[in-house]
């Protein structure tokens, strides 16, 4: 116990299965009254050694693995493991591939911003927005169902490149969702922004102190809801978002509406960036790289990290090979390890008991990445 | 970068240096000068985040690496600090005076690899793992087959294939087994 906490305080346990824990995570918290004192996060529900599992088994048997790190956005972990791979084995993917995966990744990140909106908001008792944003949501997966045969763990992006070209009539399908999506947004701006309860429970609720950005490597939507503009997308350019035309969304309240505000942003912004993959991408070419036989394939030894922005902030992968036909070691930075961790902990004391769950959520917290 | 790189040069014994990518620089540091090298990075030069930590074990050689990844938030370039540990009896300095999340990965690396960092606040405290008795799971000689065999009892009726089999009869046993 720590020096905020006495022996009078109530320690109660947030979790696993409480509704404002995106995942199977536990708060433990010490209260006085209704005040949070301190909070401990606790992991380890969702454990199953995925980073072990990937040292036992050749490189592409990983792919199967990784996209299971964070359910609502796989293919970021698809793309580092590939990206992290390739960098050290030297292998340069084709111009098709890279606008395919580019593709990929931003509509997981539609998906998933979609979700984590809904999931802002319908914690509070708001039901009907997460009702239209996991709809909207599904229409997406419709679509990674069409042009990956999966709507949850995809396994499309692969060692030198993607598994396949898009189908045939692909892009009309795709325009007519993005439409569905922007003709209900203002109704989803109307009963969020505007919604005296969400404002309530929201402004000033939930602040992250600019300062601890840096100091703690905040990063994400979590840092640009403090007016930071971090985003990796920007900042450290991959694939083809440097030939892509987009903005990086801000805010300046620091708080539960802020960062809303920005996910909200973030929604036009993948609309955007989608149209543009699918309006310039080359209509010919090959998809994937000629590569080795997988089951001999061995990768030179070598170190890397490679970043890449998911929905949730910057997603890392510390790959290391040893000359073999398996990884020697992967270790997944996931945005949630900083934040569902050591800045909810730092956010928690002289938090109200009720403002727990809208804090947690509003990070997008995604504990399997956490634990891995 | 290069700045930094040379400053760090002129300061401290780098063991081995090399340019991964553009934005990405890895240098070896021997262990008795990598806390005072971080401490240093923080305090002088640009690069004051951490964004990762990690170990790799390096059994054969009976050491581990550990990994510190800094970054400048105004290039986004990065630097990857590496010193190596002997294995037997693991200990390093812990940095979560400079960066206070690194108790978590602190915490992490001390249950899954069983490396020490005295003094830093979480450490013998489980992260993940409850009751764990085992060897460090992470080690590269903890068998996770045999931990399976010798934990989670066999369900009666169950099917097993052995992939190497199945996937030989389906692209021929001689293709398969040549290596």
């Amino acid at each position: 116990m720590t020096e905020q906490v006495t022996e009078k305080d109530v320690q109660l346990w947030v979790g696993p299965q409480h509704p404002g824990v995106t995942g199977n995570m536990s708060v433990q918290i010490w209260l006085r009254g209704d005040t949070i004192q301190m909070g401990r996060t606790h992991v380890g529900y969702l454990h199953r050694g995925f980073e072990k599992l990937m040292e036992r088994r050749k490189f592409i048997q990983s792919f199967p693995i990784v996209c299971r790190i964070c359910v609502p956005e796989p293919d970021t972990n698809e793309y580092l493991l590939a990206a992290g791979v390739e960098e050290i084995a030297g292998i340069v993917i084709p111009e098709k591939a890279r606008w395919l995966r580019t593709l990929a990744l931003e509509m997981a990140r539609l998906a998933a911003t979609l979700q984590a909106l809904g999931g802002q908001v319908g914690m509070m008792g708001l039901g009907t927005v997460p009702n239209w944003t996991y709809t909207l949501r599904d229409y997406i997966l419709d679509r990674f169902e069409e042009l990956t045969g999966a709507r949850i763990y995809h396994m499309y992006i692969v060692y030198g490149g993607v598994r396949r070209d898009l189908p045939e009539g692909f892009a009309a399908r795709m325009e007519e969702d993005l439409r569905a999506i922007e003709e209900r947004l203002p109704f989803i701006d109307n009963l969020i922004f505007d919604n005296a309860v969400f404002r309530k429970r929201a402004i000033g609720v939930g602040k992250i102190d600019p300062a601890w950005i840096d100091e703690m490597g905040i990063t994400g939507p979590t840092a640009r809801a403090c007016g930071v503009p971090r985003d990796v997308r920007r900042n450290s350019p991959y694939l083809v978002y440097p030939e892509l035309d987009f903005d990086v969304i801000t805010a300046e309240g620091c708080d539960i509406f802020a960062r809303a505000q920005v996910r909200r942003g973030d929604i036009t912004q993948s609309i955007r960036i989608i149209r543009q993959i699918l309006a310039r991408m080359p209509k010919d070419g090959p998809y994937c790289a000629r590569m080795p036989n997988m089951l001999h394939w061995t990768v030179e030894k070598g170190q890397t990290y490679v970043r890449a922005e998911a929905s949730r902030g910057e997603m890392g992968y510390f790959v290391v090979t040893d000359g073999s036909d398996k990884l020697r070691r992967v270790h997944v930075r996931g945005p949630s390890y900083v934040h569902a961790v050591s800045l909810l902990e730092r956010m928690l004391p002289g938090t109200n008991i009720s403002d727990l769950g809208a804090t947690m959520v509003s990070m997008q917290t995604c504990p399997p990445e956490i634990e891995r | 970068m290069q700045t930094t790189l040379q400053a760090l040069k002129n300061q401290f014994t780098v063991q081995w240096e090399k340019q991964q990518r553009a934005d990405l620089h890895q240098v070896g540091l021997p262990r008795e000068q990598t806390l005072a090298a971080l401490t240093w990075l923080k305090e002088h030069t640009p690069f004051v985040q951490l964004t990762h930590m990690s170990v790799v074990d390096w059994i054969e050689e009976d050491q581990f690496q550990i990994t510190y990844l800094l970054m400048n938030p105004r290039s986004y370039d990065l630097l990857m600090v590496c010193t190596r540990i002997a294995r037997s009896g693991a200990t390093m300095e812990s940095v979560h005076k400079l960066w206070p999340q690194a108790v978590t990965y602190e915490q992490e690396m001390n249950e899954m690899f069983g490396v020490e960092f005295p003094g830093s606040p979480r450490q013998g405290e489980s992260f993940i793992l409850e009751g764990w008795e085992d060897i460090p799971p992470m080690r590269r000689d903890f068998d996770t087959v045999q931990f399976v065999l010798d934990h989670i009892p066999d369900r009666p009726g169950r099917l097993s294939i052995n992939t190497r089999e199945f996937i030989g009869r389906k692209v021929g046993e001689k293709r398969l087994l040549h290596d």
